[in-house]
């Protein structure tokens, strides 16, 4: 009902360090601000009343794309969703993420919304984890006490939980160059219209042996048909090894349906989830080809 | 037989065009005036309750706040109908008991208005709504419109029994129709159900009200309806009429919604309260539960058949929500009824339907205005029969449309019709041959359906339509044309310049369109119905013809001819018989006004009409759509619209109705929902993050035909088009999806599940 | 606590005291006067409230206004000087692409951002940069229509 925010004392950190000592000193009054497409909504909605907030998108440390064949990709934490899906070497790359960027939201939301946001705010129905699970992607967490690097599928642990500390900056997502001969895809059905929120999004990563055309690993992510984003690792079993062939591309898409636990429309995500998982993969063997 | 027009039929741009490209269009939510101040609402989070006690004191001591009201601060006000319908505006005496008031001390639905403050800025008015503290009783409530007619549910109104605000029957029974079912060799029938689809005007509802010191209260209203708008806030405030000002800014949209008070009543009463000019500006979360949306409904529909697809009987039951007042929504039936049962050629129709009230925010009236959501019911019944019958759609239709000259639905002679064209026509442009009935396999098929109906150009002989227009000649040979129509974004301005010029032979751009004051204006019934270009329209082609006339006698005068062989063209006046005899209309006029042989005339002509026709526009549509069977996700891809609206005064602007109305009817019948939680009552859909219309990338290739002939009464053949383009898609959609996966649909929104779970019953 | 703060709007220079929790759509509306940004669902949903910020469309119902500091913000004023229009506005005004004009600002906007990037977009790309604007009254052919042929009155501007 609200169309104005309640007062907050406005910091602008200009290192990573000044920003860690803001997020630390003011704890559970303060909220990190990003590209604000999220959190200024739920100021709105008065859903959170932070006394502080913390805007580091203004830090130059945190908004880069870095790309090098050994070290793989690097992109900083406010790198938003649009310089994501514009980016050559993503595009060129890793097609799948740009992909998944390229879907969220509408292109202004795009240019303000960062991937950093994205993932701390851990929302059930987000494009871009299912892209991270399947691409192995590791976040980078900073605080005073230490760095730490955390694989995504370790990340999120529940609707809007993640394991980011109160002290914690997530600075950086990792993600290593995808073996060759692999083709992603990520197909994904929305809620109601056709720029909407995603009802089931899936990705998947399919990397196949040059010479035997067999399937050497297969990494599915889903997204929005559990608490968090998951890789629906039982229907990777049944592919692996295997070459292209409807039948076990329809067994993995229906064990996919099977391991998902979607809370509201359960019935149609699921039917849904393997509908998707069928088209993803068979889209990615058909890159390969 | 086409009519060379100067400036009528013309593609011209709209008079407004500029500023709204600019920025620099005012809206009520623009306006700022010195010492405004913001006023803001507090509204019950509770279906049903009785504010037990109110406290205003922390709200009132935040520095800043200028007033809080409560209900007890409105008690020496009138109550009202929001909808203007306490106070007479539809023959036979059709009334809507007043029975809210500016604040209720019983919140009637979520979202009812209980308390509103005016403070000095937005930010100070939203923290003393916090610092207001309510406690509530929590009353029973009703959400289902079948268990409010229980006696055991909760009483929502004194003038409601049952809470049955109103019972409605069709206003024209023909016949007998249990004797022509009993007679019917086909006969079909259906229980429909359609949404409380919400307008979702670009703008939200917004006024500014200032009293001024010698007591005259303006205010910048939104409301379709000006000089109505003027009556009803007269007497809430019980102020005579005089002594209130209508503004009409330019509206973001309305669609029928502003065709009652929106946020008027409050914000006036704010300004009174304040001796301030208070502006008072709705969210987008208040427009979804504080105003009308349209009405739902759940219906039965019985039609018969002969043998050769023969229409003979129609019989329908509608059973409406309202919400917790009833605003405009019982209309919604009546009309509903008229244009639904009086579409087609029926010798035995009836129709009852009840109103019902219950603890939701209101229904009232949406393009249409009961017109889509009965044919949503009745064209899919249509193309039942057609295939029992083993006919094609098309050509039962054709069989039971009205030819001119037979009586219409609203009871008059259908003045001119050209449905027979817009159906030939428009199937052949969606290919209907290739694609009607073709085998279907694989995932995705694709079929093709049609609809047709019949709208209205006003609301005679049902409501009043009372129009006047009066013009001027400048000096100059421009006219100054002073109308009241609302503009909500339909371009009637450019299309009343263009009337007025066509007549006075002068270019449309030389018409300057005075309005939007009521103080300046004569009495405007506003723009409703589709009426603003047939009826604001011929009051504006008297009122110029009545210019014409003296502008004609002048420049005989002048030029020593009989005024009886002057004609007028391009500005310049001319004899018929010898070229030689000519003026520019620009000379006329100004030497009537500095006239030195003592015969001073500013040249003008003013109409008084009271409309006593109807020429009710017809359309059919078309579907393609392209329905996956595995996700149940159907895809419009094409869509024409055929209307005979008469003339187009401007196809330009015709089109864009059209076009407009098919955005709209793909919401209706594919994608928009508004949802109540029924043990809360709380809106689950109040803003686009829940509630989602068609944006850019759900739009379908459209073609628009029109197919201009000119209708008798309307000006230069005109007749009224801003409804009818939505009637027709949701149901043309359904009967295309029925084409391509056998299965029909009756509940609106067709979401994929529903249609999953259609297939997988059949 | 209010602070002083630069804002670069239509290429001007405004210093403002601002406090941290406005909104740029409040910046622009009531301190500015800049009434032609439009405030639409406050939740970033509709775009009637899209601004360019270094030519970029962005939600300013979103935006705190301290963010943009010393950023260009280009609002539809910026676009038109005095009676004379920018080519996209003549070609919404031509092809009768607005009817109540309330989305009209943040449509035009999306698309001089668009034009700007790729000055001879086809349909699809003109749809999807415009995605994020919501129109209820056009059904958005004619605004489709006036996008596809503002490169042609561009080019003739820039000709004369």
């Amino acid at each position: 009902m609200n169309r104005l925010l309640k007062r907050f004392e406005y910091l602008e950190p200009k290192y990573i360090e000044e920003a860690l000592k803001m997020i630390s000193d003011y704890g559970q009054k303060g909220s990190v601000l990003a590209g604000g497409t999220d959190l200024i909504i739920a100021m709105k909605k008065r859903k959170v009343n932070p006394q502080y907030i913390i805007n580091i998108k203004s830090i130059p440390d945190l908004d880069y794309i870095r790309y090098d064949r050994e070290n793989g990709l690097g992109i900083g934490a406010v790198t938003t969703h649009s310089a994501i899906a514009d980016s050559p070497v993503i595009r060129d790359k890793f097609s799948l993420l740009a992909a998944a960027c390229n879907k969220i939201g509408t292109p202004q939301v795009r240019n303000m919304g960062t991937i950093g946001g994205n993932i701390c705010k851990a929302g059930p129905s987000q494009d871009t984890p299912p892209a991270l699970l399947v691409l192995d992607a590791k976040v980078k967490l900073v605080s005073f006490s230490g760095n730490r690097i955390v694989p995504i599928d370790e990340f999120f642990v529940g609707p809007f939980k993640t394991v980011l500390q109160e002290a914690e900056l997530l600075t950086e997502i990792q993600i290593p160059t995808p073996p060759s001969q692999s083709a992603g895809s990520y197909k994904w059905l929305t809620k109601v219209v056709t720029v909407d929120e995603t009802l089931v999004g899936v990705a998947v990563l399919l990397t196949c042996d040059a010479g035997s055309r067999v399937c050497t690993d297969i990494k599915i992510g889903l997204g929005s048909v559990a608490p968090t984003p998951i890789r629906a690792r039982k229907a990777e079993n049944v592919l692996r090894g295997k070459s292209y062939d409807d039948r076990s591309i329809q067994e993995a898409a229906q064990v996919a349906a099977e391991e998902t636990r979607p809370r509201s429309r359960a019935d149609y995500r699921r039917k849904m989830t393997r509908v998707l998982v069928r088209e993803a993969i068979t889209e990615a063997w058909q890159s390969i080809q | 037989m086409s009519h060379a027009y100067l400036v009528v039929g013309k593609r011209i741009i709209q008079p407004d065009a500029a500023a709204k490209a600019t920025g620099t269009a005012l809206y009520a939510s623009d306006i700022s005036i010195p010492g405004m101040l913001i006023g803001k609402v507090l509204r019950s989070p509770y279906p049903h309750a009785r504010i037990k006690r109110i406290d205003k004191s922390k709200a009132e001591n935040l520095s800043g706040v200028e007033a809080v009201i409560t209900p007890e601060d409105t008690a020496a006000w009138q109550k009202f109908d929001r909808g203007l319908k306490d106070l007479p505006m539809i023959a036979g005496g059709y009334t809507v008991p007043p029975d809210e008031s500016v604040l209720n001390e019983r919140a009637r639905h979520f979202g009812d208005g209980i308390a509103a403050v005016a403070a000095t800025d937005e930010h100070i008015a939203e923290e003393a709504l916090d610092l207001i503290e309510v406690e509530y009783e929590l009353l029973p409530f009703v959400i289902d419109p079948q268990e409010a007619m229980r006696p055991d549910a909760a009483q929502i109104s004194d003038f409601a029994k049952r809470n049955i605000g109103k019972h409605m029957s069709y206003a024209f029974p023909a016949g007998d129709v249990q004797k022509a079912f009993k007679e019917a060799e086909c006969i079909v029938k259906g229980a429909f159900s359609t949404t409380k689809q919400e307008h979702c005007t670009a703008e939200t509802a917004a006024s500014v009200a200032r009293l001024d010191v010698n007591n005259r209260l303006t205010v910048w209203s939104q409301c379709q309806l000006p000089h109505l708008a003027r009556r009803e806030i007269a007497h809430i405030f019980n102020m005579p009429v005089h002594r209130v000002k209508i503004i009409t800014p330019f509206i973001g949209g309305s669609f029928g919604q502003r065709g009652s008070l929106c946020a008027e009543p409050i914000c006036v009463a704010l300004a009174l309260k304040t001796g301030k000019p208070v502006k008072l500006v709705f969210s987008r979360e208040e427009n979804f539960i504080a105003l009308e949306s349209r009405t739902g409904f759940q219906y039965t529909l019985r039609m018969g058949f002969q043998r050769d697809g023969t229409l003979t009987a129609m019989e329908v039951y509608m059973l409406g929500r309202l919400g917790g007042y009833m605003g405009c929504g019982p209309m919604a039936s009546a009309i509903g009824m008229i244009f639904g049962l009086g579409h087609y050629r029926c010798p035995n129709r009836a129709g009852e339907a009840d109103m019902v009230l219950t603890n939701t925010p209101m229904s009232g009236a949406f393009r249409g205005f009961g017109n889509p959501e009965i044919m949503w019911g009745i064209e899919q019944l249509v193309d039942e029969a057609a295939e029992k019958l083993g006919m094609d759609p098309i050509k039962i239709r054709l069989k039971n449309i009205k030819k001119a000259g037979e009586i219409a639905n609203m009871g008059l002679p259908l003045e001119s019709t050209y449905l027979e064209r817009c159906i030939t026509q428009g199937a052949e442009a969606i290919g209907w041959k290739e694609k009607w009935r073709k085998r279907k396999e694989g995932t995705i098929r694709r079929g093709v359906g049609m609809a047709t109906m019949t709208h209205c150009s006003g609301a005679a002989p049902l409501y009043l339509d009372h129009s006047n227009a009066w013009i001027k000649l400048n000096e100059d040979g421009s006219a100054d044309l002073v109308v009241h129509p609302a503009p909500v974004g339909q371009h009637i301005w450019g299309a009343l310049s263009q009337i007025a010029a066509e007549e006075l032979g002068i270019h449309a751009e030389d018409v300057n369109i005075v309005t939007g004051d009521t103080d300046v204006t004569l009495f405007e019934y506003g723009s409703d119905a589709s009426r603003s270009t047939y009826v604001i329209g011929n009051a504006t082609l008297m009122a110029a013809r009545q210019a014409k006339e003296q502008l004609l006698e002048r420049a005989a005068e002048m030029l020593g001819v009989s005024a009886q062989e002057l004609e007028i063209n391009d500005r310049q006046i001319f004899s018929s018989i010898g070229q030689k005899k000519r003026i520019s209309v620009a000379d006329v006029c100004y030497d009537a006004i500095y006239n030195f042989k003592g015969e001073c005339l500013n040249i003008s002509g003013k109409c008084s009409w009271e409309s006593k026709w109807n020429s009710p526009p017809t359309g059919a549509f078309f579907a393609e759509v392209e329905v996956n069977i595995e996700t149940g996700r159907v895809t419009v891809l094409r869509f024409v619209t055929a209307m005979d609206c008469g003339k187009a005064i401007n196809p330009m602007a015709v089109e864009g109705q059209l076009e407009g109305g098919i955005q709209q009817g793909i919401g209706y019948g594919l994608t928009e929902d508004y949802v109540i939680n029924k043990d809360t009552g709380v809106v689950e859909t109040d803003n686009y993050d829940s509630y989602k219309m068609p944006g850019m990338m759900d739009m379908p290739e459209t073609q628009i035909i029109i197919i201009d002939e000119p209708d008798p009464k309307g000006p230069f053949g005109a007749k009224g088009v801003g409804e009818p383009g939505m009637v027709g898609v949701a149901p043309a959609i359904a009967n295309a999806i029925y084409d391509a996966i056998g299965v029909r649909i009756k509940d609106l929104p067709m979401t994929p599940e529903k249609v999953l779970k259609a297939l997988e019953s059949s | 606590m209010k602070r002083m703060a630069t804002f670069l709007v239509n290429e001007k220079h405004y210093e403002l005291a601002i406090e941290p929790h406005m909104l740029l759509i409040e910046v622009l509306r009531d301190k500015l006067g800049l009434t032609g940004t439009k405030q639409g669902c406050e939740i970033g949903n509709c775009g009637a409230c899209t601004v360019l910020i270094d030519g970029k469309p962005v939600l300013s119902c979103l935006t705190l206004a301290l963010t943009v500091e010393g950023r260009h913000i280009t609002t539809i004023e910026g676009l038109s000087q005095g009676t004379s229009l920018h080519p996209i506005q003549k070609a919404f005004i031509d092809h009768g692409a607005i009817q109540c004009g309330f989305c009209t600002p943040g449509m035009i906007l999306s698309a001089k951002a668009l034009l700007d990037k790729n000055p001879n977009p086809n349909e699809k790309e003109v749809k999807q940069a415009l995605s994020g604007n919501l129109c209820r009254c056009t059904g958005y052919v004619k605004i489709i229509e006036a996008v596809l042929a503002a490169p042609e009155v561009i080019s003739k501007e820039a000709k004369t």
